[in-house]
Formats: C-alpha cells, structure tokens, sequence
C-alpha cells in the first residue's frame, strides 16, 4: 500500500446545465491528509464523486500517480482507489466479517474463493478498527460508528493507496469522530475526506481545502487556511479562532470558537426588520 | 456445523424426491422407485408411473422452486428492496396476457402452444420494463420497479378486457392456467428450464461479489470496481429470463420468489455462496412438497399450486415475523 500522489487541474463540472464544480486544481502530496470543507451543497461531495469516478468532469483532467485516472479500467482503479461513503446497506442480514470481506471485490476473479491470506487480510483489517469480537454479528446490529469502522476495515482489505471519505462521522458521538479519523490517518496512505465539523478538521488535517458554491476558495495548512475572516466569508459565521498549541504537533492547531451572541443578535434583527 | 446443515438439507431434498415419486394417487413403495429409477422396466405400471408421470414433475417442481427463488434473490439485490418479486415486473402479467391473447383469438387450447404464447408474452413485458427503466440510459430504481408496477397493471387491463368478451369455457382455462400447474411436465421441452435454471444458479454465484457490492449502494459499488448500470441490466435479464420460462412451463406460481430468499435470508447472511445454494435448494424443496400436497389433498383433483404456495407462503411468513428473535446471524 504505497500512498498515491493525486492532482487535479481545471476541473468543471456540469449537470444539467448547472455548475457544480467550476475550475479547480489543487494536487495532493504523498502521504497526506486532505480535508474538504465548504458550506453545504459548495461541492464537497461531487469534488470526491470525480474523484472516485462516479460522476464524469466535464472538462479537466485527474492524475493519480502522474497517470490520468480516467484510463484506468474498473477493477485497477478499484484496487488503487478505495471510499468510505454515506451509503449504509441494511435489510439485508450481512455478517460483519462478510461485508468486510466485499472488499475483496475488485482483487478476485469471477470462481475465485476465499483464500486462507485473504482471510487473514479481513481479520488484520478487522484487528485494526478493534472489531475483531464482533465479526460474527449482523452489520444491522451495530452502533453508528462500528459500522463505520466495519467500512473502513472493508476499505483496508481493499489495500488502496488513495482513500476517499464523505463526511465519515456525521452522525457520530465526538468520540467516534476523534476515533475514526485518527483510525483513517494511521494507515499511511493519502487520505481525502469531507468534514462537517471545522474544528475537527483543523486538528486532524494535514492540509484543507476550503469550498463555496463550486470554487476553490482556499488552499494550505489549517493554520494558514482557517480564520475568522474565512468563516465569516464562506460560511457566515462570526468565529474567534486561536491557535493551540500541542505538545506532539509540530504546528499549532487553529481552534475555533463560533460567537453565539452575535448570532442571536442576526436573528433578532432579522425578524424585527420582518416585522416592519 | 454450517456445512453440516447444507448436507442434511441436500439428504433431505434427496428424500423428498423420492417421497414425491412413491406418493401420489397410486402409491408406489420405495422399493419400485428404486427400480424404476436403476432398472427401467416399461412393462411394470407402477414403474411406468414413476418414470412417465412423476419424475418429469418432480423435476419441473424442483427447477421451478429453485429458479423463482434465485430470480426473486436477483431482483431483491439489484433493486435493495426485500420485497421485490419475480412478478412484481409484470413478468407473468405479459405472460398471462401472451395465454388469453392465444386462447380469445385463436382458440388454441394445447399446453405447449400456451407455455409458447406465454413466454412469448412474458418476453414482451420485460423487454419494455428493460426499454422504459433504460431510455435515458440511467436506471434508477425506483423509476424500474414503477414501471414494473405500471406494466403489470396495464397488462392486467389488457388481459381482464380479452376475459370480459371471450366465452366461459376460455375463462376457466386461462384460470387455471394462471393459478399454476406441474401437470404439463414432459420430458420433451424439460431441457429448455433446466438449462436456463442452471446457468441462472451458475452466473448468480459467478456474480456473488458483485451482487453482494451492490447491496452497499450504487457508489460503493463503483469504488469496488462494478460496473452497476451493466451489472444491473445483466442481472435483470437472468432473472426475468427465469421467470419467463417457468412461468411459461408451470403458469402462475406466486410467492417462492419473495419467500424464499426472505426466509433464508433471516438465518444465512446472504453475501455466501451457501446463502445463494440454500436458497435455491430450500426453494426446490418447498415446490417439491407443494406438487405432491396438490396431487394428494383432495382425492381424485389436483388443486392449482399458486393457491397452496400463496396460503402456505403467507402464513408462514406471518409466523415468523411473530416469533422471530433477533439472535446473532450466520
């Protein structure tokens, strides 16, 4: 699992006439985790839609690897690229060891079985995300962020050297959140996520990337990217941000505090300016 | 201890076969089954029964119960609803309309030109729902399954109008016609559902990962590498492809498709190949016992399988969703 090196220049895309993605190019250095952030609907989501090759960009090119990802076929990108995605499968009565073992999908052939390494790829992989004792469960049994875990475990088996992850722990108690992203960034491969949660995002990335309604606004380290002159522009926000200090990082981490008055004082404005 | 499980189920479908040779209106001991099944003698009347009469039946049971529950496995997956349905697609709507369309117009009444005419009809139906689902080259689900609904009614009209002007005796036939029936086995078209059911069986396990992909999502299955849109329409011909022909070999015969694989499901997580086999062998078994109930249940008459298979199906179904626990899977 050698981590990818990722750049993407001029990407636009369009659909149904709408622009959703408008100009973009930003690469991606080895090894790093990258995180989106943007307002809702600013494009996280269809940035990493090209990117795992769900949607076609209209115009622009993707390499990874210096090799444009669009002539990968299927199964090699699938073994190159790996995504944890919202989408959470139920009804449907799978075992966890079994939905971790999908991950082998795009490593076998149509007769091939599982074999005794495959098997033990799936139980280091379930070793990893400390589910080791619940493989024999109903996936539909477990908490909001075993499942998650369950979904990081099928992408470890999967052995991608480009991992993509929308919004993985929205939803999520702030423990699992801490836990499932530090579990993302152990892994030593380049890592691409969307983040609901800014702070978040500021303590765990590498890098940020920052988006509103389809364009890159902004580029570089947490430290350089976050401020409360952005929060205020992108996301309408009146923040503090300070910088932190920790003792294992390098950098200090930007830490955000959302003024919560100011708020209360845009909607009263609001609604007595309704009211006139 | 699982595969200790599938064993016994396929000594128990062994047993069943020969169960459903020895009973029936004549009964005939073991011992005769035996040897009409090793050592053929035509000139014996009870062999002659099990060899001309029965083993043709029991197969056609069997390949029926094991097709329509892989074809209701398919759809279920492809479309990650449970309760999809061989016959939700309109399947055997077009079939049965493809029997009256013959029987109003050219009163032709002989099995074989009915099972033509309804495979005829049953392609027709699922060459539109493949039409529609597909013309803006985007299947979604939900517009597939809408249009399965919309044609199976449409169909319905179609063949209720033809009922309405055609005479009595027509009626009864299309009846039971519709309601299923074993009786028309012969050994002479048996190739064209074994073959079919075999190699639905065969690609369904081929495909089980990629099957299996597609129960993560449409985009999870793209990141493992699936090509869902071909995946999908793939998958929908093999499975209407087995309805079609079984529906045109046994008539309507509702229920296994959805019941089956529900029920299997509840016990065998349904991403191993012994949860596709156990299906398709469970589903063998269940028509197996259903033909040799409507052979033996009210002297002297054969009662039409769709109605033991739609009675058996939905209590059954009622009594699990009741007692069922929700204990640990696999």
């Amino acid at each position: 699992m050698a981590a990818a090196q990722v750049s993407v220049s001029n990407l636009h895309l369009v659909i149904n006439n709408k622009s959703i993605l408008t100009d973009m190019s930003f690469s991606i250095e080895q090894g790093q985790f990258l995180g989106l952030i943007g307002p809702n609907g600013a494009g996280k989501s269809s940035l990493l839609r090209c990117l795992y090759r769900f949607q076609d960009q209209t115009s622009g090119t993707i390499t990874i690897d210096g090799k444009n990802i669009a002539e990968f076929n299927r199964q090699d990108y699938a073994r190159k690229v790996a995504a944890v995605l919202q989408e959470i499968p139920s009804q449907f009565n799978l075992g966890v060891f079994d939905v971790v073992a999908m991950g082998l999908t795009p490593h076998k052939s149509l007769f091939a079985s599982v074999s005794l390494r495959d098997k033990q790829a799936i139980q280091e992989a379930l070793l990893k995300v400390g589910l080791t004792h619940k493989q024999k469960q109903p996936y539909e049994s477990l908490s909001g962020g075993e499942k998650q875990r369950v979904m990081i475990a099928r992408a470890i088996v999967q052995s991608p050297s480009l991992l993509l992850m929308d919004e993985p722990t929205s939803h999520l108690d702030v423990k699992y959140q801490i836990e499932i992203m530090a579990l993302a960034k152990s892994l030593g491969i380049t890592v691409v996520a969307s983040f609901h949660d800014l702070n978040l995002a500021a303590a765990l990335c590498d890098s940020i990337l920052v988006i509103n309604n389809g364009k890159l606004v902004a580029h570089g380290s947490p430290q350089s990217v976050v401020s409360s002159s952005m929060l205020a522009q992108v996301f309408g926000v009146n923040a503090d941000v300070t910088l932190q200090q920790c003792a294992e990082r390098e950098h200090a981490i930007p830490h955000i505090r959302y003024q919560y008055q100011s708020l209360q004082s845009a909607i009263n404005s609001g609604t007595s300016r309704s009211q006139r | 201890m699982r595969f200790a499980a599938s064993n016994v189920l396929l000594l128990v479908c062994l047993f069943s076969f020969v169960c459903s040779l020895s009973i029936g209106a004549v009964q005939v001991d073991f011992y005769d089954v035996w040897l009409a099944l090793w050592s053929y003698d035509n000139t014996q009347l009870a062999q002659k029964i099990v060899i001309e009469l029965r083993l043709p039946r029991a197969v056609l049971a069997f390949l029926a119960g094991a097709g329509l529950a892989t074809a209701g496995l398919i759809l279920q997956t492809v479309t990650r609803n449970p309760l999809a349905d061989p016959y939700l697609f309109g399947i055997s709507s077009g079939a049965s309309f493809g029997v009256v369309l013959l029987l109003t117009l050219f009163g032709v009444q002989s099995g074989l030109a009915m099972s033509g005419a309804a495979l005829l009809g049953s392609i027709c139906a699922m060459s539109l729902l493949l039409l529609i689902a597909y013309h803006k080259g985007t299947a979604q689900i939900e517009n597939m399954l809408l249009a399965g609904v919309a044609l199976s009614f449409l169909f319905n009209a179609f063949t209720s109008l033809l009922l309405y002007w055609s005479d009595p005796q027509a009626v009864s036939a299309i009846i039971f016609w519709s309601l299923g029936s074993f009786s028309r086995a012969d050994w002479a078209w048996m190739w064209l559902p074994s073959v079919v059911v075999i190699s639905g069986l065969v690609i369904v396990i081929c495909f089980r990962r990629h099957l299996n992909a597609l129960l993560l999502g449409d985009e999870s299955a793209v990141t493992l590498g699936v090509n869902v849109h071909r995946l999908r329409l793939g998958m929908l011909l093999v499975s209407s492809l087995l309805t079609a022909v079984l529906v045109a070999a046994c008539g309507g015969v509702g229920f296994v498709g959805l019941m089956i694989p529900h029920i299997v499901r509840f016990f065998i997580s349904q991403a191993r190949v012994l949860g596709m086999v156990v299906t398709a062998l469970s589903g063998g078994l269940l028509m197996l016992w259903v033909d040799v109930i409507a052979r033996i249940i009210i002297e002297n008459q054969e009662l039409p399988i769709g109605v033991i298979t739609a009675a058996i199906g939905s209590v059954f179904f009622l009594s699990l969703l009741m007692f069922r626990k929700r204990t640990a899977s696999i």
